[in-house]
C-alpha cells in the first residue's frame, strides 16, 4: 500500500482511483442498458406485427384457414428482403403458413402459453429473434410468430450503439476529471483552517510559550487533536516556566553564598590575602553570572519589535567596564559613529554580547594598550584588542561554550564568547573575527538596522545608565 | 545614623552590618518584608539597604510603598538578579542605587556615602580620595591638609568626578553638571578643564589620577 505524507495527496490518490473504476464502469453499465432498452423496442414491434398478421388471419366456412396478406406486408416479408420472417403454427407444431419457401419453421414448436413468447434462434449464419402470438381462430388455437434477421437490423439503431463509446462513452472523462479538481478544490479550502493553526503552531518557542492554536474555524473531525496539542503546550508552558523560575532561583542561591564568603573574607582584616581571594570569588561570580546569562539565552526569543541604540549600548559598556581596564592597567575607548545606532533586539542582549567581547578583549590586550570599540552606522561593532591573536585554525573553535585558547589561565571558565553567539544567532546578526596585520584580534558583529518605522521608539531602552537611577518615565 | 538591612539570608545581614559598623554606621535587621514595615513606621531610618528576594513579599513592594508616599528615604537595593528581568526595569524606577550580589563591601560602603551625600541627605560635606578632600558647602580644595585654589569650573569638574569616584562619569554628565542648560558648549570644554585640572593636581602633589575614557567620560581615582 502506497503511503503519502501529504492528506492532499492521499485524497487524490483515492479519488484517481474512484475516478478510473467509474470511468470504466460507467460507460459498460449504459452500454447495457441501451442494449436492453433497444432489445425491449424490438420486442414490442415484433408482437405488433404477429398481432398485424393474426388480424389477417380468417377461418373459411369449411372451417380452413386463410391468410390473405396486403402487398405492403407481402413485400415487407418477401425473401428478397430477408429481413423479416413469419410463420403460422398450430398445436401440433405444423406449419400452416410461412413466409419461407421452405415452409421450415422459425422457431421450435409452442407451448402452451397465453401471453406473447420471445425467441432467439440461429438459422444459417444469422441470429434471429422474435414474438410468438398465440390465437383462438374458429375454435383452433394457433401460433403467429414474427422474426427479425438480427443482421440486416434497423440502420439507424446500430450506429447509436456502435457510436455510444465513441461519443457518449468519453464525455463521462472529462466529466469525471472536473469532478476530481473540483474535489480537489473543495479539500483545499477544507484544510484553510489546519493551515492558519500551522502558522500559529510556527510561533511558538521557548519564549512565547502564551500562543495556542485556533480552535475557531477547525473542522470537527480534527478538533480533538488542535485541543490535545493546546493542552500539551499548557503543560509545556508550565515546564518552561518552572525552568524560567529555577534560573531566577539560582541565581539567588548561588550569589547569596557569595557574597556571604567574599563580605566575610572582607572583615577577616589582613589586606593582602584578602585581595587574592577577592580576584577568586570575582571569577567565581563572573562564571556564576555567565551560566546564568547562557540559561536565559536558551529560554528567551527576541521579541521582533524590539529595538536598542547599538551605540547607547556600547557607551554603557564601556563606562561599566572601565574601571576594570584601568585596574589592569590597560585601556578602553569608544569610537566610531556618535548619534544613535537604532537596530532590531533586545538591548539587554546586546549588552551581554558587548559586555563579553570587550571583557574578553581586555583580558588579552597587552599592559598599556587600548581595547577600542567602534560602532557603525550600518549596525556593526567592532571590538580590537591588541593580544596575541587568534591562530587561524582556532577561530571557529573560539565561540564554543567551555573553549579555551590557553588552558592554563584560570580567570574564565571560556563562557564568555559563546554567550556572544548565542546572542548574534538570536538576533540573526554576524560574528567574525580576526587578525590585524598590526597584531591582535579583532570582532566584528553586526545586527539588523531597524526599519524607519520602529526606530526612536525604544532609544531610551540602551541608554539607562546605571548609576543614574532616575524614574524612566522622565 | 542608623540604617536598616532588609536581608533574609540572616547571615550575609549580620556580616554586611558589622562591616557597616566598622565604617561607623550602625545598623538593624529584619529579615522579611512584614517586619521591614514595621520598622520603616517606628524609626527614622537614615538609608534602607534592601534585598528583593524576601520570603514573605518582593522587596520591590517595599519600595513602592516607600515612594507612594513620597518619603525621600535613600534606598541601595541588594539584587542577586540582574539580567533582562523586569524586576530590574522596576528597580531602576524606584531605587537610588543597586548593587548586584557577591558585591564588595567596600563597594556597598562607598555606594551608600554616595546616595546619602546627594543634596538633602544627612552625610557631613567633606568628599575625600587619597590626600584630597573636598568640601561640597564651601567649594574648598585641600591636597594634604593645605586648601588649594581651583578656578569655578575646574573644581565643579573636580565634584562630579569625587561624587562618583571609581566609576566612569560620562562626558555628557560633566558638561550638564559645569554648564547646566545654559547655551552651546564648545566640543572641548570639557576637556581643556580636565586638562587644566590634571595639571594643576600633580602640581599640587595631588596623589590623584584622572582617566580619559575615550568616546564615553572621565574617572577619578586614587593614584596608586
Amino acid at each position: 500500500m502506497i503511503r503519502f505524507k501529504s492528506l492532499t495527496s492521499r485524497i487524490v490518490f483515492l479519488h484517481i482511483v474512484a475516478v478510473a473504476m467509474t470511468a470504466i464502469l460507467m460507460p459498460l453499465i449504459l452500454f447495457w442498458l441501451l442494449n436492453s432498452e433497444i432489445s425491449d423496442l424490438h420486442h414490442t414491434a415484433m408482437r405488433q406485427q404477429a398481432d398485424e398478421l393474426a388480424g389477417e388471419l380468417q377461418a373459411a366456412p369449411d372451417g380452413t384457414l386463410t391468410l390473405a396478406l396486403p402487398r405492403s406486408l407481402k413485400d415487407q416479408y418477401s425473401e428478397a428482403y430477408g429481413r423479416y420472417a413469419y410463420d403460422v403454427v398450430d398445436a401440433a407444431g405444423r406449419v400452416l403458413f410461412s413466409s419461407r419457401a421452405d415452409r421450415a419453421p422459425i422457431f421450435p414448436p409452442e407451448v402452451s402459453s397465453s401471453t406473447p413468447v420471445f425467441h432467439d434462434a440461429t438459422r444459417k449464419d444469422s441470429i434471429i429473434s422474435g414474438a410468438s402470438v398465440r390465437k383462438e381462430v374458429n375454435g383452433q388455437t394457433v401460433w403467429i410468430r414474427v422474426a427479425e434477421d438480427l443482421a440486416h437490423r434497423d440502420v439507424i439503431i446500430d450506429d447509436i450503439v456502435a457510436n455510444f463509446f465513441r461519443h457518449v462513452g468519453w464525455i463521462t472523462i472529462p466529466i469525471l476529471l472536473l469532478l476530481l479538481a473540483t474535489d480537489i478544490m473543495i479539500f483545499r479550502r477544507a484544510v484553510v483552517p489546519l493551515l492558519r493553526a500551522s502558522e500559529e503552531a510556527e510561533n511558538i518557542g521557548p519564549a512565547r510559550t502564551d500562543i495556542r492554536l485556533p480552535v475557531g474555524r477547525i473542522p470537527r473531525e480534527i478538533l480533538p487533536l488542535v485541543v490535545a496539542v493546546n493542552q500539551a503546550f499548557d503543560r509545556l508552558e508550565e515546564g518552561f516556566r518552572v525552568q524560567r523560575q529555577f534560573t531566577a532561583d539560582a541565581a539567588h542561591e548561588l550569589r547569596t553564598p557569595l557574597a556571604i564568603l567574599r563580605t566575610r573574607i572582607e572583615t577577616l582584616g589582613d589586606r593582602a590575602a584578602t585581595e587574592v581571594l577577592h580576584r577568586d570569588i570575582e571569577g567565581m561570580s563572573r562564571i556564576v553570572g555567565q551560566l546564568l546569562e547562557i540559561a536565559e539565552l536558551d529560554t528567551l526569543v527576541v521579541d521582533p519589535s524590539e529595538t536598542a541604540d547599538l551605540q547607547a549600548v556600547c557607551s554603557e559598556v564601556v563606562e561599566s567596564i572601565a574601571p576594570l581596564a584601568l585596574a589592569g592597567q590597560k585601556e578602553i575607548a569608544l569610537g566610531g559613529v556618535d548619534g544613535p545606532v537604532i537596530v532590531n533586539g533586545n538591548a539587554e542582549m546586546i549588552r551581554r554580547a558587548i559586555r563579553n567581547l570587550a571583557e574578553n578583549a581586555i583580558r588579552y590586550t597587552r599592559r598599556g594598550t587600548t581595547v577600542e570599540i567602534a560602532v557603525e552606522q550600518q549596525g556593526c561593532v567592532r571590538v580590537t584588542d591588541q593580544g596575541p591573536g587568534i591562530p587561524e585554525g582556532e577561530r571557529e573553535l573560539v565561540f564554543q561554550r567551555f573553549w579555551r585558547g590557553d588552558r592554563q589561565r584560570a580567570d574564565g571558565a571560556g563562557l564568555g564568547l559563546s554567550i556572544v553567539r548565542g546572542v548574534v544567532e538570536d538576533h540573526g546578526g554576524t560574528i567574525t573575527v580576526e587578525s590585524r596585520p598590526t597584531g591582535g584580534t579583532q570582532f566584528t558583529m553586526c545586527l539588523v538596522l531597524a526599519t524607519s518605522a520602529f526606530s526612536g521608539r525604544n532609544k531610551a531602552t540602551g541608554s539607562r545608565s546605571p548609576n543614574h537611577l532616575q524614574p524612566t518615565s522622565s | 545614623m542608623r540604617l536598616l538591612i532588609v536581608e533574609d539570608n540572616v547571615e550575609l545581614a549580620e556580616l554586611v552590618a558589622k562591616g557597616l559598623l566598622a565604617a561607623g554606621y550602625s545598623a538593624d535587621i529584619v529579615n522579611n518584608a512584614g517586619e521591614a514595615q514595621g520598622a520603616l513606621t517606628t524609626i527614622n531610618y537614615a538609608a534602607l539597604i534592601l534585598d528583593l528576594g524576601l520570603p514573605d513579599r518582593d522587596g520591590l513592594s517595599i519600595l513602592r510603598n516607600i515612594r507612594h508616599r513620597k518619603d525621600p528615604l535613600p534606598v541601595l537595593v541588594l539584587t542577586a538578579r540582574d539580567g533582562v528581568d523586569d524586576r530590574v526595569s522596576g528597580l531602576r524606577s524606584g531605587a537610588d542605587d543597586y548593587l548586584v550580589k557577591p558585591f564588595a563591601l567596600e563597594e556597598l560602603v562607598a555606594r551608600l556615602e554616595a546616595i546619602l551625600r546627594r543634596p538633602g541627605q544627612l552625610l557631613g560635606s567633606s568628599l575625600r580620595l587619597a590626600n584630597l578632600a573636598y568640601d561640597t558647602e564651601s567649594h574648598q580644595v585641600f591636597i594634604d591638609g593645605e586648601p588649594r585654589v581651583f578656578s569655578a569650573r575646574e573644581t565643579s569638574v573636580l565634584e562630579i568626578l569625587l561624587r562618583r569616584q571609581g566609576r566612569v562619569v560620562p562626558k555628557k554628565n560633566v558638561e550638564d553638571h559645569i554648564f547646566g542648560l545654559a547655551g552651546d558648549v564648545a566640543s572641548n570644554a570639557v576637556e581643556v578643564y580636565v586638562f587644566r585640572l590634571r595639571k594643576q593636581l600633580a602640581e599640587h602633589g595631588a596623589k590623584i589620577q584622572i582617566h580619559t575614557v575615550r568616546g564615553v567620560g572621565y574617572l577619578i581615582s586614587e593614584d596608586k
